[in-house]
């Protein structure tokens, strides 16, 4: 009777929620791997046809799919490059004496509280080549207007931009955790041995800061992987595929290309990419540095 | 700590300036874009083009606010239904995660069972699935549920969030089990414990827990769109994506109204609790 009791009670407090998740994310993945083997489509997905690798293979000789991953990667890759260093310095910023931190810290954390549909929908007012407020900017300093989205060479700078400007909040305040876990005794060791400031930011500061800048990286990697709103509201993945995110390119073949077998392969590929990224962060992060 | 201070301090004039320099330009960058779209959401688009061109302090504040472009939202755009749409969803998504997650916590760390880790594992592997890869499949499955088009459909897949499992064990796990020994000797069951004993003191991390899942809620989008077909179940930021949608011709000032008045609660909400949201958001980031 006491066991039957121990297991109700672990059935009523555990059991809603494991249901729920195994109903919600472990169904949908077999889905996924069981769709990708099919040819079909979402109109009529009783009638279909068992292709077997075909789509995974039909995928990788795609043009259109090779370039939908390059783009995402490049996306990724100019997202790290620039978010990384500019949130650095906001968060050394913020963690001195200046007056005005409040502010600034508020000021840059308001991207991460507002939708990616709205940023995007702002972005794309800003950007416009006649009328947006950027080429306004750039008219007031002489700077010549640009086409931004519409030009196949700007599309993706400028959501990188965009992206840099979302994303600074977060992984500022990500910085900003690691710098104040940083022992001052350490500074002041290195300031007795007759560091000067910046050798103390590259030696000490710097890195003592690795375990973060690895968990910021890959965050940052992971978060661009999964652009979609730009690529719907901003560009339709254009000019000719240059922002092209993987994510969107799901989004179409599936719905309105009516491939979700091939949009299943991809998704499968894309599922173990993510994975992938995020336990390499797992390994990386469980390893001891020795400082 | 001390360079920090140092590299912040910066008594000399020079440097002084350049931090000056530094503090306008984040300003500007980052609040230019939100004075614009606000102010310009309270001008009909002729004077937000001309506004334009030279910039001044005109681009950012309406001289002749008029309410047109809201009335006309909620008028002519269904906006208000779509407000309401996101209520509902938000509020049925955060009440939900918090009943299942916080179960399921008090569960896996008051309740001693064999396979315990095995559950938690199987709830690890899940963290770090991107919904982008689960659309199609999900999509699949809740339409074979019936669930498809529905408000229910939008919310329902989401609550039992690994992330706020998470949250909230280690919320318990900080929690003295002294406390619920005395209760359970004194002949609680593990309802009353649960309830009177272990909830209460958490409230905290619940409230960071809500707040978190309402923004993620509330700021959802690629699920809601591949979900949702008919207009009078359409949440609010659809309505914004649809009003700019490519190949049309946008209404900039309802736009702008659009996003507005779907941005505006959250930013008042975060700056009132700006600690929660920070360290909640942080600890999204804390996958894995």
């Amino acid at each position: 009777m006491r066991r039957l009791q121990h297991w109700g009670a672990v059935a009523i407090f555990v059991g809603p929620f494991l249901g729920m998740l195994l109903l919600f994310q472990y169904v949908p993945v077999l889905r996924m791997l069981w769709d990708s083997l099919w040819d079909f489509a979402l109109l009529n997905p009783d009638k279909r046809s068992f292709v077997g690798l075909q789509n995974y293979i039909d995928m990788f000789d795609d043009p259109d799919r090779r370039q939908a991953f390059l783009v995402t990667f490049g996306f990724a890759v100019g997202v790290v490059c620039t978010v990384i260093p500019v949130s650095f310095l906001v968060a050394v910023y913020l963690n001195g004496q200046l007056p005005a931190r409040a502010i600034v810290r508020t000021v840059v954390f308001l991207p991460v509280v507002t939708s990616a549909v709205v940023i995007a929908t702002m972005w794309v007012f800003l950007f416009d080549p006649t009328n947006g407020l950027v080429n306004s900017a750039f008219a007031l300093v002489g700077l010549p207007r640009m086409a931004f989205l519409t030009s196949k060479m700007q599309a993706l700078p400028s959501i990188i931009f965009m992206m840099l400007w979302q994303q600074t909040g977060f992984a500022t305040v990500l910085f900003l955790s690691g710098l104040q876990g940083i022992p001052g005794d350490l500074e002041d060791a290195a300031r007795v041995d007759g560091c000067s400031a910046w050798q103390r930011l590259r030696h000490v500061v710097i890195p003592l800061l690795s375990r973060t800048t690895v968990f910021v990286v890959v965050i940052m990697t992971v978060f661009s992987l999964q652009a979609f709103a730009p690529a719907l509201i901003m560009t339709g993945g254009g000019p000719e595929g240059t922002t092209n995110f993987i994510a969107f390119d799901i989004y179409e073949l599936a719905f309105s290309l009516q491939q979700p077998g091939l949009a299943s392969a991809e998704s499968t590929v894309f599922m173990l990419l993510v994975l992938g990224i995020s336990l390499a962060q797992m390994r990386l992060l469980r390893t001891r540095w020795n400082y | 700590m001390e360079l920090l201070k140092k590299l912040g301090t910066l008594k000399k004039a020079g440097p002084w300036l350049a931090a000056a320099a530094v503090l306008v330009v984040i300003l500007a960058v980052f609040l230019g874009p939100y004075a614009w779209i606000v102010a310009s959401s309270f001008k009909p688009q002729a004077e937000i083009f001309r506004d334009l061109r030279p910039i001044s302090w005109a681009t950012f504040i309406p001289l002749h606010p008029t309410l047109e472009n809201f009335i006309h939202l909620f008028v002519n755009r269904g906006v208000g239904r779509a407000l309401i749409n996101s209520a509902i969803v938000s509020s049925c998504q955060v009440g939900f995660t918090l009943i299942l997650c916080s179960m399921a916590a008090y569960g896996l760390t008051r309740i001693r069972f064999r396979g315990a880790n095995i559950v938690f594992a199987i709830v690890l592997m899940t963290f770090l699935l991107p919904i982008e890869s689960l659309m199609v499949p999900l999509f699949i499955h809740v339409s074979n549920l019936g669930l498809q088009d529905t408000l229910v459909g939008v919310f329902i897949p989401w609550i039992a969030s690994p992330f706020g499992l998470f949250m909230l064990r280690q919320a318990f796990e900080d929690l003295p089990r002294e406390l619920d020994e005395a209760a359970r000797i004194d002949g609680a069951g593990h309802f009353r414990i649960f309830w009177s004993i272990v909830l209460p003191n958490v409230r905290t991390t619940l409230a960071t827990l809500a707040l978190v899942t309402f923004l993620f809620s509330w700021n959802a989008f690629l699920w809601p769109l591949v979900v949702l077909q008919s207009p009078r179940n359409i949440v609010v930021q659809l309505a914004i994506a649809q009003s700019v949608s490519i190949g049309q011709l946008p209404n900039w000032g309802e736009t702008f109204a659009g996003a507005t008045i779907a941005t505006v609660p959250l930013i008042v909400l975060f700056v009132f609790l700006q600690r929660y949201f920070v360290r909640g958001i942080a600890m999204t980031g804390m996958k894995g």
